[in-house]
Parts: structure tokens; sequence; C-alpha cells
């Protein structure tokens, strides 16, 4: 391991004071799964880490009711995954979560981790992006809000400053008659990272679609909307072939690239695929809370 | 950077120790402490070796900072034994011949037991699904299966 | 199984308590007295000239107490012998994460601080990385000069004849190895043929993945003598090994085995306890080395690549005509790879009138190869085994009778032109044939039932044992073998069936090599058949001192005495008895007239016998996403004779799961530059607990008439019809060869788009 200092506020805010009085080199520690990976590995040499885990604040789900629901982001994803709260409020959120490393990692990982280690392949940021969540964010000047549309730059890039903190992501209530649900390819059923992931989420009236929003994973620098294939669908009657022809809309949408885990050919297939596949799933609770 | 204090409980007696702050938990238990119980088979929280009970719940010690632990409770395989015995997995797993190099087996036991604390009827869907962060290349996993299913019926009997 | 003591059942295993509870003691948990941590900076080129390495910043830091380079070293050579003897890399690099430099430090962080701090300036050389590419005229050469070809670890495993084709010129070539094959006339026989086969396989270099990554502990006394704690497969071996690098007698080096938490094969080569005696010798403290698992995926020693070309033709009638084959085998940057293996089954199986087989063994800048479990056999099994299913689709005949009707027989040539030794191939695709998972299989969309059939020839090599009665009358089996898998167990129970005991009252111990009797590397299924067969004769040794004892106290002859129930007595005269625990007192007691009991075993086997597998899977794809679940899989062995069904079923499951990744999921993915792209267990997938199905296991028996008690080697041939089961299977679901392992979910779909395209 590379030899840091180790800071462990009590307080989000005196975390922010940290990193400001401190200064450059220091990284904020979460769970640890990716950050301490990238440290051992000497990919990264921070000065100092900050370690979040007894801010106590940062760990709590909270049902805004109308608002929606805040998850902090040192909620660890083992927690989202059984949380009756969040099975309720954000299904999709549960079904990126349950899926990331095992169950001795999602015990650890966090999701602010997650979303601020910025992989395009983090399975909790379609569900987020797809959920219209809100990050809010705490810094020396106070505190904001940002979509996570906007929440990413690029590989391990994201809106946060120097010195600023995640705080957790605010999850709008879904409206009524809509359904949700992430699906990831992987080789292998558990431990593994998303070759491509997709969230989607429709919301009906009367058969049509009144909303729809689809995010992809693991096929951009970072995680991205599909508008275009969004908006096949709004307006319009769903259908199978309808579902089909916004699946290989976001597939023409994505910008893959070939890696060790796939080439960009077979990523834009699985975009496609579970596109179709976590479309017609969202249809189908849609029209169960139709009926 | 110098020497912290770490207080932490471990196998129920509380410790206190001067550790650096870059150890990891793992390096903590088994070159401070002396457990050599739980294994480093990766680093990278990839195999599972390294499982232990933080608070009651299994996480891969390799990627646990030691001074992340201050002031809770770590449970690792040699917790797992009693006066009474060996934890009635420790046994099935024997029994069953559920190991061979036994490198893995630390970290696999230990997850076994968060599993039954959790849910004690596990289905097989269940029981792999949840050892499935436990890498072993010498079993194929089939003898786990078997030896955690005996403990679920021994508890029913 | 009701008339033994021990044979057949189904025995703890007494080391089990200590894995289990963690007490186990393996070389990482090693702490002692003034102990440094070694760590080994890594070339990240795959083939570079070494322009300088400056170390001195690195000497500098506080809590380094040494740092090595070649210049330092008496021992390492510009051309080393062997992979072993190249210690650190002297002027140039031939495989990314080659050791340039190796540091020892206060602890462990401080050492990989150390690296950092050493600059190397190196010159990056045009790199042979493609094995056929390896192969051409004017290819980037592997090796300066030609150096006798070490083929030790190969023949640890498989000693089989092999008819090498020897260079015409001194020059060196990529090209280590060729060996050519050939029997009838082969051009008539693909004349003759109504049928002909003909597809390229492509088996990519896949790492054993032991779950404890190489570790060694290594210290010096006073007067120059090495002691080296390992995590190895063979302690003599070792002991050799280091002695030949570090120029010293054998007699100056003693190695203990720890425990040893998995090693397939690739524990045999030293590749990192001669840099850690090094170490230790520099400083005159004991060090640890322990590799990092990217270290172990990077650097260590991978099963070959191995590209062949197959062709084989048959006439409308089913006979079979003729087979060619052409394997290339990328045994990465020093040669000794088990081509011969692969060639032998590949062309060997079946019973082909005419054949013709060159291999290549090919040199490239990678990480040079060791065994892995039945080296060579999985891929000449997969290639047979895949083309056996095409022929019989072509041929319209059923896939189980076309092989039925032309496998080998004990007596049928082999390629090699010897004969095949007594074997169970039949029997084992007997009892495939007569499972309800064979019988019963039903066609379904998107699902497939598949099985291949593969074998092992295994080693055979010279052991001894030795078996003491204690003064409590119990027994101890003193032995040279690290256990691997449970084989202490099974010795106990040889040595309890043989002396009349249960198995029990038998205990064992790995002595180190300054006390052990001399036993063999644990590796080519060789450790029951040959060191079991030691074992069985150092305890028959020490029954006869047991009855000559009883027999002066009893008063009776020896063939009149029986041992039972933990007594000796006359037979048909119960009441005249001594107890063990009697002999063992009188017999170390002092002043006592007898002698103690130390029955020794001295044996060599010189016959072998092959051991056949087979296995059947039954799999469902879902086309969209190319995955392939496993629904059903049933793994069959002829064993000879279970010593122990649990620790068998235990080979057959873990074998069985070996070649379960080889098929679907890993592989060493290299770039064009040779570097390494999935140096962790996240991007090199073995197969978790959810994605294998529970595997069966049908035990056959076929008793050898050299093994002990009939027992074959068990360790390798599960792991041989994996790979080839699972193409035949995803084949039958889809309709689609799979030629290139592993048949990934992306390949899968580019197969079924393909078929759709043309179809």
């Amino acid at each position: 391991m590379y030899k840091f200092d180790f800071i462990a506020p009590q307080t989000a805010a005196e975390a922010v004071a940290e990193l400001q009085n401190r200064g450059p080199g220091g990284k904020l520690l979460a769970g640890g799964t990716d950050l301490l990976l990238q440290i051992k590995a000497r990919v990264m040499k921070p000065a100092y880490v900050v370690d979040l885990s007894r801010v106590g604040e940062l760990a709590q789900i909270e049902d805004r009711s109308g608002e929606g629901v805040f998850v902090g982001s040192m909620v660890r994803l083992r927690t989202i995954q059984l949380s009756p709260v969040l099975a309720e409020r954000s299904p999709i959120l549960v079904d990126g979560a349950k899926l990331v490393g095992s169950i001795q990692i999602r015990n650890l990982a966090t999701l602010g981790g997650n979303l601020c280690n910025a992989a395009p392949s983090a399975d909790v940021s379609p569900p987020l992006i797809v959920a219209g969540a809100r990050a809010e964010i705490l810094g020396p000047a106070g505190r904001r809000s940002v979509s996570l549309d906007d929440f990413f730059l690029g590989p391990r890039r994201t809106v946060l400053g120097p010195d600023e903190v995640l705080l957790g992501v605010l999850i709008p209530r879904a409206p009524r008659r809509s359904g949700g649900s992430y699906l990831r390819h992987t080789p292998r059923k558990e431990m593994d990272i998303a070759v491509v992931g997709v969230g989607s989420a429709v919301t009906l009236d009367d058969g049509y679609c009144t909303a729809a929003r689809i995010a992809l994973g693991a096929v951009a620098p970072t995680p991205i909307r599909s508008v275009k294939a969004e908006s096949v669908l709004v307006g319009q009657r769903l259908s199978t072939e309808l579902i089909t022809r916004a699946a290989e809309t976001a597939a023409e949408d994505a910008r893959p690239i070939s890696d060790v885990r796939g080439s960009a050919e077979f990523r834009r297939h699985l975009v496609a695929e579970l596109a179709k596949r976590t479309l017609t799933t969202a249809w189908a609770q849609a029209q169960g809370e139709e009926a | 950077m110098s020497k912290q204090i770490l207080h932490l409980t471990v196998n129920g007696e509380d410790r206190e120790i001067l550790v650096q702050p870059y150890q990891t938990l793992l390096e903590v238990l088994r070159d401070e402490i002396g457990l050599t119980g739980a294994k480093e088979g990766c680093g990278t929280g990839d195999c599972g070796c390294c499982t232990v009970l933080l608070d009651g719940k299994p996480v891969t010690s390799c990627l646990v900072v030691g001074l992340q632990a201050d002031g809770h409770q770590v449970t690792t395989v040699e917790g797992l034994e009693s006066d009474d015995g060996l934890d009635p997995i420790q046994q099935a797993f024997v029994r069953r011949g559920a190991l061979q190099c036994g490198f893995c087996i630390p970290g696999a036991v230990v997850m076994a037991r968060a599993l039954l604390n959790e849910n004690p009827n596990p289905t097989e869907a269940e029981i792999r699904w949840a050892m499935a962060g436990n890498l072993c290349r010498c079993t194929g996993y089939t003898k786990w299966i078997e030896a955690i299913q005996d403990v679920v019926q021994e508890v029913k009997a | 199984m009701t008339d033994t003591l021990a044979i057949g059942q189904r025995v703890d295993r007494a080391e089990g308590v200590g894995k289990v509870t963690g007490r186990a003691t393996y070389v990482a948990d090693l702490k002692v007295a003034g102990m440094l941590y070694g760590k080994m900076l890594r070339s990240p080129h795959a083939h570079a000239k070494i322009r300088s390495i400056d170390v001195e910043k690195a000497r500098a830091l506080p809590g380094v107490r040494c740092v090595l380079t070649a210049a330092d070293l008496d021992h390492v050579d510009d051309e080393p012998a062997s992979r072993a003897h190249a210690v650190l890399a002297k002027g140039r690099v031939r495989f990314q994460g080659q050791p340039v430099a190796a540091v020892a430090a206060d602890d462990v962080h401080t050492a990989e601080e150390a690296l950092d701090l050493i600059e190397v300036e190196y010159e990056i050389l045009p790199a042979a990385i493609d094995p056929l590419e390896a192969m051409q005229d004017g290819a980037p050469q592997v090796r300066q000069r030609l150096v006798e070809n070490d083929d030790s670890e190969a023949q640890a495993h498989a000693t089989v004849a092999t008819n090498e084709v020897k260079p015409t010129s001194n020059k060196p070539t990529n090209v280590s190895t060729r060996i050519h094959f050939a029997r009838g006339d082969v051009a008539r026989g693909f004349q003759d043929s109504d049928v002909i086969i003909e597809q390229t396989y492509h088996i990519p270099h896949v790492h054993q993945s032991y779950m404890e990554p190489r570790a060694a502990l290594a210290s010096w006394d006073h007067q120059g003598h090495l002691t080296v704690h390992a995590s190895c497969q063979g302690i003599f071996a070792l002991r050799a090994e280091l002695a030949s690098i570090l120029h010293i007698p054998e007699s100056r080096v003693t190695v203990i085995a720890e425990e040893i938490g998995g090693g397939f094969g690739a524990k045999i080569q030293p590749i990192i306890e001669p840099i850690t005696a090094l170490l230790a010798q520099k400083t005159r403290r004991p060090v640890k080395l322990v590799l990092s698992r990217s270290e172990e995926l990077i650097a260590a020693t991978p099963a070959p690549e191995t590209i062949v070309e197959l062709k084989t033709g048959a006439k409308r009638d089913g006979s079979l005509t003729a087979l060619k084959a052409r394997v290339v085998m990328d045994v990465g940057c020093f040669p000794g790879g088990p081509l011969n293996n692969v060639c032998l089954l590949a062309a060997g199986l079946y019973k082909f009138p005419a054949l013709e087989v060159d291999g290549f063994e090919v040199l490239t800048h990678k990480a040079s190869q060791a065994a892995y479990r039945a080296p060579g056999a999985p891929h000449g099994t997969f290639v047979i085994e895949s083309q056996m299913d095409a022929l019989a689709s072509a041929l319209g005949i059923d896939r189980m009778e076309l092989r039925l009707r032309h496998c080998i027989a004990t007596g049928d040539l082999m390629p090699n032109g010897h004969p095949w030794p007594f074997n169970g191939m039949r029997q084992v695709l007997d009892a495939i044939a007569c499972h309800p998972a064979w019988l019963e299989r039903k066609q379904a969309p998107n699902r497939g039932v598949g099985f291949a059939v593969g074998g092992w020839m295994g080693g055979l090599q010279p052991a001894s044992a030795t078996v003491r009665m204690d003064r409590d009358g119990s027994l101890m089996i003193v032995t040279g073998a690290v256990d691997l898998t449970g084989t202490h167990t099974a010795f106990r129970q040889i040595a309890a069936e043989e002396i009349g005991v249960a198995a029990d009252q038998v205990a064992i111990t790995t002595a180190n090599t300054d006390s052990a009797p001399f036993a063999g590397t644990s590796a080519g299924s060789k450790v029951i058949y040959t060191i079991g067969n030691a074992v069985k004769a150092a305890a028959a040794d020490a029954r006869e001192q047991i009855l000559e004892i009883a027999s002066r106290e009893l008063e009776a002859a020896p063939v009149d005495l029986e041992i039972r129930n933990g007594k000796v007595s006359v037979k048909g005269a119960a009441e005249r008895s001594i107890s063990l625990s009697k002999i063992g007192q009188v017999s170390t007691a002092i002043g006592s007239k007898h002698t103690p009991v130390l029955g020794r075993g001295t044996t060599t086997v010189t016959q072998q016998s092959p051991g056949f597998a087979g296995q059947l899977a039954e799999v469902e794809v879902d086309p969209g996403t190319g995955n392939v679940t496993i629904l059903r899989y049933v793994s069959f062995q002829d064993v000879g004779r279970a010593i122990n069904p649990t620790l068998v079923e235990g080979q057959m499951q873990g074998g069985s799961a070996q070649g379960i990744g080889i098929a679907l999921s890993e592989q060493l993915v290299y770039s064009p530059d040779g570097r390494l792209l999935n140096a962790s267990l996240l991007d090199y997938r073995t197969m978790t607990a959810i994605d294998l199905p529970n595997i069966e296991t049908v035990i056959v028996e076929v008793p050898s008439p050299y093994g002990p008690f009939g027992a074959k080697g068990a360790g390798e041939p599960p792991i041989v019809p994996g790979p080839a089961a699972l193409a035949n299977a995803v084949r039958d679901a889809t309709g689609c060869d799979f030629p290139d392992l592993p048949i990934t979910p992306e390949k899968v779909v580019n197969a079924l788009r393909r078929a759709a395209a043309t179809s």
C-alpha cells in the first residue's frame, strides 16, 4: 500500500474543512472498495485520506415523502439491497446496487463511493439517472444540488470540487403508473463488472407512454442518457415493436469502445438487448399499476 | 505519518494497538495481532479469502483500512470456535470433505456463518449467491453447498 | 466394500480441523525474529534491453536493508538455462513482469516504496508475441543462443515416449521443439473419405489460479546452510533446483513444506525461492517474499496457449480413415511445455488407421509456461472430441455410437507407436452411455447436451516411505510427499488396510528434506499411484515386524497370527493375543529384547495406468446475451479403486470446475506488445459458486494391476474432458461450432448472428 495519513472526521462539514485545510493530495475514503485498489496499485498516491465512515449524517436513508427519498452517500450497497423503504420507493436503485461485487463488497461499498469513483460501468449510475435523482453536495461555499444527468464528467471525474463532499442523492417519487428496471451483462453472474448496463423507466397513461428515461452504462466515458431512444417512446402507445425500435435507437446512441471486457460491436448489441428487456419489464410494471 | 492507536474488539477480546494509518484491517489482524486465519488471496476484494465479520457483517478485510475498524467488533475464523468446540459449519466442512488446499476455507466458513446468521434456512440458490464472493479453486463448491445444507438440516432437526 | 478396514471408506482428513479453524500454517502466515520482507521490481516491457539500473535512491530509503540487481549476483547468465535460473534479468528482459531488481525491507510497504525509487532505463525491442508470427523467419528472437532444453518439468508429470525432430542448425529459432508422429497412408485415407472435417482450434493461456499466491521464507545459518519454508509441490525437487541455482551442495539446503494453498502444477518451478534465498544471504536475515495476485497473473507461469489445425476423415459407414494435425504451442520465453501430450491425445484417442501429427513448441516474449493439471491433455482432448461430434453430425451417426466403435483399448497403438497401457476408456464411455442424463436427454430450444472423454497417461517416479510403530502401539507414516488434496489421508488408509488397523490408528507427517525418505513431486497424478505403493510396502514391512515380535511373545509362527481389533492373536485361538500397544511398549522399552518396528518401503512403478474421465454437460444458451448456463453436470472417472470416495469426488468436482473455467471463461489476454490486460481476479474469471451447478460424480473402478489396491491417479483426469464436453453441449444447443476457447457470451452471440446470416 502507498503510505498515506488517515483522518476520520465526525461530520460532513469537518470533512470539507479537512480537505480545505490540508490542501491538495487528499482523497475522500468511503467504502474503500475502489479507492484502496487504486492506492494499492499505486495508480493513486494520496498524501492523506479523509475517512467518511464516522460521519453518521451520511449513512441515513430518509423518506422525505413528497420530495422523494434521500439516500446518504455513506449508505452501504448491501443496506440499499435490503432496505424495505427503497424496495418500495426506488426498486431500480436496488436492481443496480445488488449487482455490485459480492455480499462482502456490498457491505463496504457505498452509494457515494460508487458514484464518485465515476466508473462508466458503475451499476448505481444508470438507475439513478433513470430515476431523475439529484446529487446533494456540500462544499466550502455551502450546499448545492446537481442532476445526476450532469454529475459525471468522464472516467473517474465528476463535478465535485477538490474540497466538496457528496452528501447523498435525492430520488424523486416516481409518478403513478410507471415502472423501471436495470439490467447489466456480465460473463459471470456475480463478482463482475458490467460489460453494458441499461436502466429504463416508463410512465403510462391509458396505454400511452407519457414519459420515458433510458440510461446506459459502460458504453461511453460516462453513464449516458439516450434521449433519442426515449423520444421514440414518448407520446406513443407502447408495443413490443416500439420497444424494439427504441432499444435499437439506444444502441445507435451508445459510443462504446472495445476492450478486454467486450468489443464495441458486442456492446452495441447488448445495449439493444438489455434496453428491450428493461423496457419490457418497466412496461409490464407500469401496466400492473395501471390495472 | 505516524502510527495511531486503534481500539477494537476481536473475537470478544478488547485490543489496543499501534498501527500505521495505511495498514489494512487484514494486515492488522495478521501482522499485529497474530490472527493469521484470514488469508490474502488477492488484496483486491475479488477472492473472499480475507472475509471477517465487522459488527457481524461479512467484509473483505483487505479493503478496510485498519483504523476504519476503530471502536468496532471484528470476528475472524478463530472466533468461530468456542469452548464447546468447532462451529457446526466448521464440523460440516471437515465431514463433507469440503476443503482441499484449505486456503480459501477460513473466509468461506466465516461467510457461511454470516449467511446462516442472516438466513437460517437458505435454498441452494441462496447459498450459491451468498458464497459467490468466496473463490475456491479446489472443490468446485459442490461439497461446500452440501456442508452448509447439512448445518441447515441439523438446526431444523 | 465391507471386507475392508479402511480402503474405500470416507475417512475425514486429519488436517481438516486445522484448515477450518485457520490454524493450518501457510508460508505467508510465518513470522520469525528479524524477518525482512522481499519485493521484486518487474519489467513493464515484454522485450527490452536494460540500459541501466539506478538503485541508489532505493538503498537510501530508511528501512531498506538490501537492493539486488543481476550485477550483484554471480548466479545469473544472460541466457539462463531455465526460468528458475533467470533469477533477475541480466542485460535483457524477455517478458513483461520479469524481475529486474529485488528489495528486502523492514516491512512490505517500505519494500514497495523502494521499488518506486529504482530507476531502470530500457531500450524497448520488438517482441514476438503471436506464436504463429514468432515461428516465421525474421521474427524477433527470444533466445540469443542455443542452450540445452530443460524438459524436467514435463517429465515430472507424464512419462511418455516422444519422437523429437532434431534441429538441423545451431542457429536459435523460436521453434524450441519439433515432434512428428506418422503411421499409414494419410493422403490415401483422405482420398477414400466420404466426409472430411477441418477446423482450427485455439486454447489460450490460462492461469492455474491456486488461491494462495506463491510465498517463500528463507534463512541461512552461520555455517552457510539454507533453510526454505516453501509452498511447493515437491520438497526434493525444490532442494535440487535451489542447490543448482545457488551452486551449493544439496546437503546445505533444507526445504520445509508448509501447507500449500493449491499448486495444480505451477508450484514446481521455483520462481521466487532463489531470489528470496539470495536476499536472505545478502542481509544475513530471514526474508519472506509473497507475490501479489497481479504478480501471479502477469509474471508467474501460466499454462501454454495452443493452436491446433485438425483434419479428420471417415467413410459413410462410419469407419475412420485418416487424421492430420498441426499443433503449435506457445510456451512463452522458456521451452519445456507439454506439446507431446497434446499430440498424443489429439491423435491417439480413436483408432485412425492413418495419421500424421506435427508439433511445434514456440517461444514468445511472454511469461514462460508451467504445468497445469494434466498439462496438454485438455487441449488434445478438446480438439479431437470437438471433431468427433462434428464427424458424427456429418455422418448422421450417433456421437456415442461413433465413439464406442472407435475408442482405443488396451494394446492399441498410440501415435508414438507404443501400445496403450491397460485403461478404462471404454468403461467410462459405457458409464456415460447408460446414465440417465444421457439416456433421458430432451430436445428443447436453446438447450443442449454434450459429453467428452479424455485421459491422462500418469506420471512415474521412484518413491519411498517409512511406517513406524510408537510406544502406545500407534503408527506413524513418515513421508517426503506434499499433500495437496488429501493424499495423506489416503496414505493412512493404505497403511491401515495393509497392517490391519483402523485408519485413525495411523498418523502421518511430512518430514523435511533432511529427514524424509525420498518422495517425488506431487504432480502428474502419481502420488497415490507411486508413493502410495511405497507406503503400502512400508506398512507391509511394519506388519511383518509386528508379527515377528508377536510370534516370539505368543510362541506361535507368524503365519498363524492375525491383526484384528488392535491385537495380534493366534488364528482360531483369540485368547492367545497381545495388544498392539503392548508390542509398541516391548519394542521400545529399555532393555527390551525386541527391535523397534520401522517399516521401510522403497518402490518404483514402471508401468503406467492411464486414468480416463468423461463429463456430460447440459446447458441453456441465452441467444440475446450469449450467456451459457450449465443446468446439469455429471463427472465420470475411472480411478481404478477409490481409496477414499470423498477425496475422489473432491478431485472430480474440482477438476470439472477448472475444465468448465477453461471452456467458458478463463483466458489471459495479452496486448499486441505483450502486456497482460486482465491482471486481476475480477477480469481473470474463475468460476464462482453461482456460476457452477451441483457437480454430480460417477466413480468407475477398473482396477490397475500396479497401483495400491488397484488405485489409479485421480487428480489430473477430471480437468481433461470439460472444455470439449461444454463445447459439444453449446454446439448441441446452437448448431454452431466453438473451436475458439473460452466460449464467451460475445462469441456465442457472434456465432448465432453468423449462422442466422448464412441460413
